[in-house]
């Protein structure tokens, strides 16, 4: 191996080491308990999850597909979707800020945020 | 080369490089994370600009990413795509010839890297929620690994196809 691809080599190791670490970082990071749900960048819902005390559906029509959205005490994720890929159904709940729920073909985003709810 | 067989030649890769990219939307995703994919049709790019051009290149890449929304019916998903694809075309043009031939998956995974930050960007310019750039440093960690395995693919296949030619 020569010097150049040597350097490369551990440039792309550092990048992969840092991503994993940022990755875990922001994964494990964030407190929160108000889920905001956001189509095309407009706030569509804002659920206080500490509030609920028992589960329930939402249904969302994004105008490029449709979402279930399963809520329940504490956390929320995406029940069904009928986007191309499943990723947003296969990501599971999340019960904390730092990573969002993304539906890239339906243009929607859950995330939480912090306990505050404006008015 | 005539200009017809690399009319001809253009053509092929453009109908290999959407057959694969359709075989693998149809795989389960490696990963329950937005973007996180191979992008095998990726080495149909490489092994175009190193056989033919980088112009030629770009042409069968806009080909491919165009045609294949279409043909998975996930027109909402082009922007991303195209965005992606776009950047990650740049880079290979620009770094390309900094490289030896053994040296391709460094352009490979330098292209993956911009490819999975193209689409990042655009998805936060679409869904204007600056929260989905928590998914940077993990798309950072995808697109190195697979756009060295993109990167290598191509390696092989050229070094296979030399063999092919006259």
């Amino acid at each position: 191996m020569d010097r150049k691809t040597k350097i490369w080599t551990i440039i792309f190791l550092a990048v992969a080491l840092l991503g994993l670490l940022g990755w875990w970082a922001l994964s494990s990071l964030g407190g929160g308990a108000v889920a905001v749900i956001t189509l095309d960048g407009v706030e569509y819902d804002r659920i206080d999850l500490s509030k609920v005390t028992e589960s329930y559906d939402i249904e969302i029509d994004t105008g490029y597909g449709h979402n279930t959205i399963h809520v329940e005490p504490g956390r929320i994720s995406v029940k069904e979707a009928d986007c191309p890929d499943g990723i947003c159904v296969a990501q599971g709940a999340i019960d904390k800020g730092g990573v969002p729920i993304v539906c890239m073909p339906h243009h929607l985003v859950i995330k939480i945020e912090g306990s505050e709810i404006d008015a | 080369m005539p200009k017809t067989r690399k009319l001809a030649l253009m053509a092929l890769l453009s109908a290999i490089a959407l057959t694969i990219f359709m075989v693998e939307s149809q795989l389960p995703p490696p990963a329950p994370i937005p973007g996180v994919k191979l992008g095998l049709a990726n080495i149909i790019t490489l092994v175009t600009m190193l056989l033919l051009g980088r112009k030629e290149a770009g042409a069968v890449l806009a080909v491919r990413v165009i045609m294949g929304a279409m043909f998975s019916g996930s027109m909402a998903s082009l922007l991303y795509s195209a965005a992606g694809g776009a950047l990650a075309y740049l880079v290979m043009c620009l770094t390309v010839k900094f490289f030896s031939e053994k040296q391709l998956w460094i352009v490979s995974a330098l292209a993956g890297i911009a490819h999975n930050a193209g689409q990042l960007l655009s998805c936060m310019l679409i869904v204007e929620t600056p929260g989905v750039l928590a998914y940077g440093p993990i798309l950072a960690v995808s697109g190195v690994i697979s756009g060295c395995f993109t990167g290598f693919a191509a390696m092989y296949l050229l070094r296979a196809l030399k063999k092919l030619r006259p």
